[in-house]
Order: C-alpha cells, then structure tokens, then sequence
C-alpha cells in the first residue's frame, strides 16, 4: 500500500483547492459581470486547459519556470531553487490546469443571481463588497461546492501535467496517479489495481457529496 | 428660466429623463416636493423606467438627478459628468416585485435595508422593529419569502424600504399591489405620518385612481413617457375620478 502517494495526492489537491477557489472567485466574478472584448478573451483562456493536452500545459511550464526563460531565471534567483521537480511547482501546475473546473461553476452560478436582486440590494444602500457577500455568495453555494469538488477531483487524476513538471520523486511528487503508471510498467497489477481502487472510491465520494448536496436545487452549472 | 427662492424651496428633488428603454422613448421633467408624490399613469408609459432612472439602474446618458439640500443648494447625484452609486444616493426602495432576498428571513430583509448585517446600533433594531409593526408582519418574522402571500411579501418589502435608515427619497413602485382595499386604506395614512414625521419625501408609483385619490396628493400624470399633466390630485384627476364615481354609482 502506497500511503505516501495517496497524502501527497490529497495534500496537493487540498492546497489546490483552497488556492483556486481565491483566484477564481473574482476571475468569474469579473467574467460574469464585466463588459467588453477583454472579458471573452479571458474566458477563453481560461477554458484552454479544458481542450490543451495536459503535455503541453506541463512542458510549457517546465520550460517557463526553469533556467532556459528569463522568467524562469528571475524565480530560481527569487527562492533559491528551480520550481520544477518540487511540491510548489506541481501546485503552480495543478492551478492552471484545474482553472476552469474552477470558474465555469462559479460563472454559471454569478449569472444565475436575480439580476433585481443585485439591483435592489444597491439602492438600499449596499457597497458591491456586501452586495456579494450577503446576495451574491450565499446565493450561489452550490456553485462553490461544485467548482471545489470538481477542483478536487481533478486533481486527484491529474497525470500529464503532473509528470512533466513533477517528475516522479516519492513523497515530493510522485502523485497517486503517477504511482499507478509505475507499477503498471513494472508490471504489479495487484499494487496498481489497489491504487486504482482507492481513485476511484475518492472520486465517487466526492461527486456523491456534490449531488448529495444540491439535491433538490437548481442546476449549479454542471450538466 | 429662473426660479424664485420660494418655488425652490418647494421642489425637493428634480429627475430629468431623456433617454429610450425599450420601444419606450421617455422624455420627462419631474419636479418633486417635500411630501408625496405620485406617479400617475397606464402601464407601459415609462413609470418604473423614472423610478429606475433615479436609482441609477439604467444607463447614464440623458439622465440627471438633483435633490435640494438643507444648505439651500442643489446636489447633483446625477448628470453627464456624475454618476452617484445607487448605494450612495441615500434612496428606499420597494421595487415593482418585490424582489425579496430568497435565503434571508423577513425579518433579516428587513434588517438588510437597515444594516446590511454589518454593525447594528439600537436606533437601526428601534426602525426595524418599528417598520415590522407598521406593515404588521411581526408574526412573519421568522418566515422565508417563499412562505408568503403575494400581499405578505409586498408588506415585507415595503417594511424593508421603510427600514432604511438616512432616507432623502423613498421611491414606491406600485406599494399595494396584491394588498388588498381594507389594509391599504388602513397602511396608507400611517405611511403618510411616518414619512411626514421623519420628513422623507416620497415617489410612488400606482394606476390606481382610488389609491391616488385617498392619498391626497400632487400628481404627476405620465403618458407614453411624457408628462400630460401636473398638480394636486383632484385637478389632474378629475376625469378619472368621475369615471370611478360613474361607476361605484352603478355598483
């Protein structure tokens, strides 16, 4: 049983998760209600990772972050270290790559808030920071349940991107998934099957929390 | 034109509204004294759209709002060159739906216009409490939107647009709707009192000749987004209220 590949894989999806929900609560909060070209080609951007090959989000960060880019010189010099190959560098990764598993909920769930709502909040006096924190948030739970759980999950099956920047060090990098391909090609089926086994349960777990929850409610903006 | 000192001193605040919403082209001069006034009109002639206008809520060309000040100046709230947030305007507001907060209790939409959850002091629970009392929803209290009438829920706005502390102008955008004759002709003269007593001038809204006539009140007579006619009550609305003399007659 590989113990240390299933907490790093919890403890990366974790982190994650907490990290993304703070970035993409204003990144769909701004796409949901912001106006002109700007907007759609943020959004855009934002769904790449849905479509790009979880190879190339990872090589291109491998390159950018290590010592063949400027950039990637700046931030080696910055925190004494190459990010690539370490826990905060598959972070940096899963981030990009969980985006919009992240904002589409969040962006489904803003726009779905009575518009009169917002409106007569305002003129009864509200500051849009409270308007959103007393209308906006509490109305839109469930998408925030949805864009953590599906955050979560995916990276808990994150592999590409996993292994182009975190290569395979145990217990640094060396995710479940990761652990999975190695002894398939080592040929232990069993420890792979276990390992599989323990994905899969997880990941049930989690979206039965997910649908268990908005039971009852509207659509939070996953078909 | 100019105006003398006294004719201003009457006018409380002026909407200026020059725009197109809709098919709806609006073009209308309200001048707003310190009481009640009314916006008298059918419907489709750009009523709420003037409501809407002074709350900020639709676009900001060919709009100005100017409210009369205890200094005896005029502060633009809004102009080409000023856009006042709806939340720093100083409004009340029971929209045309009501638009209740569905995850809050009546009495928390209630506290929302008077505190917003934030810090509370003891004059905003006196005006909350007070403001339950007088749209008599006091039993409701604890109950969600989704349990109410549609005359319940029209009181519960109501009771969170009175609840509003610091008020320059309530804006009512047809108060009794679904409330039926005999509570409304009890509500609307303690309305009245209230606002008078805490001096807060009022717009509303109604294409009710009765509810107009019982309010005794200036109207301002709106049709297809202009103003037809301007004035007390009885003047402007004598047509009206011989149509419904006519008919109480026949009944």
């Amino acid at each position: 049983m590989d113990s240390t590949s299933i907490l790093l894989t919890l403890r990366l999806a974790s982190v994650t998760t907490i990290l993304l929900l703070l970035i993409a609560t204003p990144l769909a909060l701004w796409i949901a209600t912001g106006r002109g070209p700007a907007r759609r080609i943020v959004q855009a951007a934002v769904a790449l990772p849905l479509i790009l090959p979880p190879t190339v989000l990872g090589f291109y960060l491998l390159v950018g972050l290590g010592p063949l880019t400027a950039f990637g010189r700046f931030l080696i010099r910055l925190i004494g270290h190459p990010l690539a190959f370490t826990f905060t560098g598959l972070v940096i990764g899963s981030i990009l790559f969980s985006l919009p598993f992240a904002v589409q909920p969040l962006v489904a769930g803003f726009t779905n808030v009575d518009r009169d709502l917002i409106d007569t909040a305002r003129v009864l006096g509200a500051s849009p920071w409270t308007v959103f924190r007393r209308i906006v948030a509490p109305l839109s739970r469930a998408a925030f349940l949805a864009s953590a759980v599906l955050t979560f999950t995916h990276t808990v099956g994150e592999f590409g991107v996993v292994l182009m920047l975190g290569g395979d060090i145990p217990g640094v990098t060396r995710t479940l998934s990761i652990a999975i391909y190695d002894q398939v090609q080592e040929g232990q089926y069993a420890a792979a099957n276990h390992a599989s086994l323990w994905l899969v349960a997880l990941s049930f777990l989690a979206l039965l929390l997910l649908y268990a929850r908005n039971s009852g409610r509207a659509d939070a903006g996953i078909a | 034109m100019p105006e003398s000192p006294e004719a201003r001193l009457q006018h409380h605040h002026k909407l200026s509204v020059q725009c197109r919403v809709g098919s709806l082209n609006i073009d209308a001069n309200l001048k707003l004294s310190s009481m009640w006034t009314i916006l008298f009109g059918p419907s489709g002639s750009g009523k709420s759209s003037l409501l809407r206008a002074a709350c900020g809520l639709i676009g900001s060309e060919g709009i100005t709002l100017q409210r009369f000040q205890p200094d005896e100046t005029w502060q633009t709230l809004q102009d080409a060159n000023t856009q006042t947030p709806p939340h720093l305007r100083g409004l009340a507001w029971a929209p045309q739906h009501t638009s209740l907060f569905p995850h809050l209790t009546v009495r928390e939409n209630v506290e929302f216009a008077a505190h917003h959850g934030q810090s509370r002091n003891t004059d905003h629970q006196s005006l909350v409490a007070e403001s339950l009392r007088l749209f008599r929803i006091n039993h409701l209290a604890s109950r969600t939107p989704r349990d109410l009438s549609g005359g319940e829920r029209q009181r519960v706005s109501l009771a969170r647009a009175f609840a509003t502390p610091h008020c320059k102008l309530m804006l009512l955008d047809e108060p009794f709707n679904g409330i039926d004759h005999t509570l409304r002709n009890e509500l609307l003269p303690e309305m009245r009192t209230w606002l008078r007593d805490r001096g807060i001038p009022a717009l509303s809204v109604t294409h009710d000749v009765e509810e107009a006539l019982q309010l005794q009140a200036e109207v301002i007579l709106l049709r297809e987004g202009k103003v037809e006619a301007e004035g007390y009550v009885t003047k402007v609305l004598h047509a009206e209220r011989d149509g419904l003399l006519q008919s109480l007659a026949k009944n």
